[in-house]
């Protein structure tokens, strides 16, 4: 049917057309590659890491592409909660090993295994959990040799800064009406938690205690960041974190209690070179960085526990 | 005279039949096969002694459950919305016509953040129901309403075209003889456009069975209060696998079941002038 557009359909159509060119000329201003969309049920994008500091905001440059196989770049399939240490990470590392890049695709340690168990393709695994990485290795998945501890981190409670429900010390979390968050234990975050607090009801409070906290849970994250953001949002009164999440946000975002090392559960990250891997050189660059003074500074001065020290 | 084709009608017939059934062949396999693999991944006496385990009952029984009650919660408020929304003109029509359509094209993680950030503790109007002590994230509620918002637009959009097709000269024709707007939305419009509405609400319960990144954002994850299956299936993959293989080859057979009752139920007598 021949009809010419009214002009009401053309303003439309013009808004609609303008408001896209806009936001393609924005994601191309930016000097790193445009972040992929967050999809829950999708495997998690790699996190894009910002470039050195030469590349200035080119207008002209069309977005780089996250990630082109080549022996320079190594993909690094990293446990979530080194989310706040990686951009640093990315950038010393580059610095140290001029042409080989790093990009993260940082998940809970769980859904990493089971994307690199169907297939995914990676250079390097971050484990946060020492029974996920037996797995793997046990799946032949790691090049012998090249799976060595990295760092460690204890359990900690937060809370939201204002304290909603006037939590004041480990016994209030059973009081009735609390809202906790936890992440699910398949997540190694999870199994920490419930091994600190089988520790905590053993030595100073009861189960009933035990029972208690377990009942005040409202939701099993999928991920250790995940718990740290429902705190941030105020919509949980209190969640079981990594030490490291506390100290790396900014002062003031949470309050903390602390847990006593003898019932607290360390939890020992590990790294590891994939055999999978097509660049097994940048991928052993990358490793050692990790393990040198300099990666053990950066994991040092965003709250992991390094190694030596208990 | 026109120009002798290089291939004979006959052929041209063979090669079109071939093409359209690989075409045909495609499609089906894309579908199906995906559905099919799921089952040869497991065994039947795996799958039935996973069955009885507590996380899938309780998984299965919530989600029928907030499915069934965000469908009804959808068709009761939303076919008299769509008949008021047709027959009448007002200010900003435009406006709600397009908000309908919104939630099929918002991801639905940003739905879950967006409903969230409403009604969390913290959120807009959240924190005036916390303040009389009603929470609504992280509740069996929030499920609902979050399928709610992602699924409705299936309903609405289907019940708006159904109710601005109807040849309007039933409803005037009961209307010359007496009968009240309300007799002649429940004993004319509605049997007229059922089938209709019943293909629309089969699509918005599959919607809300499968909602999946606004709930996990907004409800949380909560076995027996807020795990739906979807979530289930999701979680299973990381940790139990076997779990996770069973719930998905459950919502199949179930996506089947409502598809087929459909079928059976919508078999009616369309009416006639």
């Amino acid at each position: 049917m021949n009809q010419s557009f009214s002009t009401k359909q053309i303003i439309v159509t013009g808004i609609v057309c303008g408001l896209l060119v806009l936001t393609a000329f924005f994601a191309g201003c930016a000097s790193s590659a445009p972040a992929q969309p967050v999809t829950p049920a999708a495997t998690q994008a790699p996190q894009t890491t910002p470039q050195a500091a030469g590349t200035t905001a080119a207008t002209a440059t069309p977005p780089k592409p996250v990630y082109t196989p080549s022996s320079g770049n190594i993909v690094a399939f990293t446990a979530a909660s080194l989310k706040g240490v990686s951009t640093r990470l990315a950038s010393d590392f580059e610095q140290k090993y001029p042409g080989e890049k790093v990009v993260f695709n940082l998940d809970g340690t769980q859904a990493l295994k089971t994307q690199v168990q169907n297939g995914a393709y990676a250079d390097v695994f971050i484990s946060a959990s020492n029974s996920y990485t037996a797995e793997l290795t046990k799946g032949g998945y790691f090049v012998n040799g090249t799976v060595k501890p990295l760092t460690s981190n204890y359990v900690i409670v937060i809370l939201p800064a204002n304290n909603p429900a006037n939590i004041q010390s480990l016994a209030d979390l059973a009081k009735p009406g609390v809202k906790i968050a936890m992440e699910d234990k398949t997540v190694p975050a999870g199994t920490a938690t419930v091994a600190v607090l089988a520790n905590l009801a053993n030595s100073t409070y009861s189960q009933d205690w035990n029972t208690s906290v377990f009942k005040n849970v409202v939701t099993y994250e999928t991920s250790e960041p995940g718990v740290a953001t429902k705190v941030g949002l105020g919509e949980v009164d209190a969640g079981f974190v990594y030490e490291s999440t506390y100290t790396a946000a900014p002062n003031g975002t949470y309050l903390a209690i602390s847990i006593p090392k003898k019932d607290n559960y360390l939890q020992t990250y590990t790294i590891g070179v994939l055999n999978e891997s097509a660049s097994q050189s940048a991928a052993s660059d990358f490793e050692n960085f990790m393990l040198s003074d300099s990666g053990q500074q950066d994991l040092k001065d965003y709250g992991f526990r390094p190694l030596s020290s208990s | 005279m026109s120009p002798v084709p290089i291939f004979s009608e006959k052929t041209r017939r063979t090669i079109t039949g071939i093409g359209a059934a690989i075409l045909v062949a495609s499609v089906t396999l894309y579908l199906a096969l995906p559905v099919i693999a799921l089952f040869f991944r497991t065994t039947p006496e795996l799958f039935f002694s996973t069955l009885s385990t507590p996380e899938v009952i309780s998984a299965l029984y919530l989600s029928l459950f907030t499915s069934v009650v965000s469908l009804g919660v959808v068709i009761l408020i939303g076919t008299p919305f769509a008949y008021v929304h047709c027959r009448n003109e007002y200010p900003g029509k435009m406006i709600i016509d397009t908000l309908i359509d919104l939630p099929l094209v918002l991801p639905p993680a940003v739905a879950g953040v967006a409903l969230l950030v409403l009604w969390g503790r913290t959120g807009m109007l959240g924190h005036y129901l916390s303040l009389s002590g009603i929470s609504v994230a992280f509740t069996t509620l929030a499920v609902i309403m979050a399928q709610i918002f992602v699924a409705s637009p299936f309903y609405l959009r289907q019940a708006k075209s159904l109710f601005e097709q109807l040849d309007p000269a039933y409803e005037q024709t009961a209307r010359t003889l007496g009968a009240s707007p309300l007799r002649i939305f429940a004993l004319i419009t509605l049997p007229l456009t059922a089938n209709g509405l019943i293909s629309g609400a089969v699509m918005t319960f599959g919607r809300a069975l499968g909602e999946f990144g606004a709930t996990i954002m907004f409800a949380g994850n909560l076995p027996g209060v807020t795990q739906t299956m979807p979530l289930a299936v999701y979680v299973g993959m990381e940790g139990n696998f076997v779990v996770g293989i069973t719930i998905s080859i459950l919502l199949v057979l179930i996506s089947f079941a409502i598809m087929i009752a459909v079928r059976l139920l919508a078999r009616r007598e369309t009416f006639h002038a």
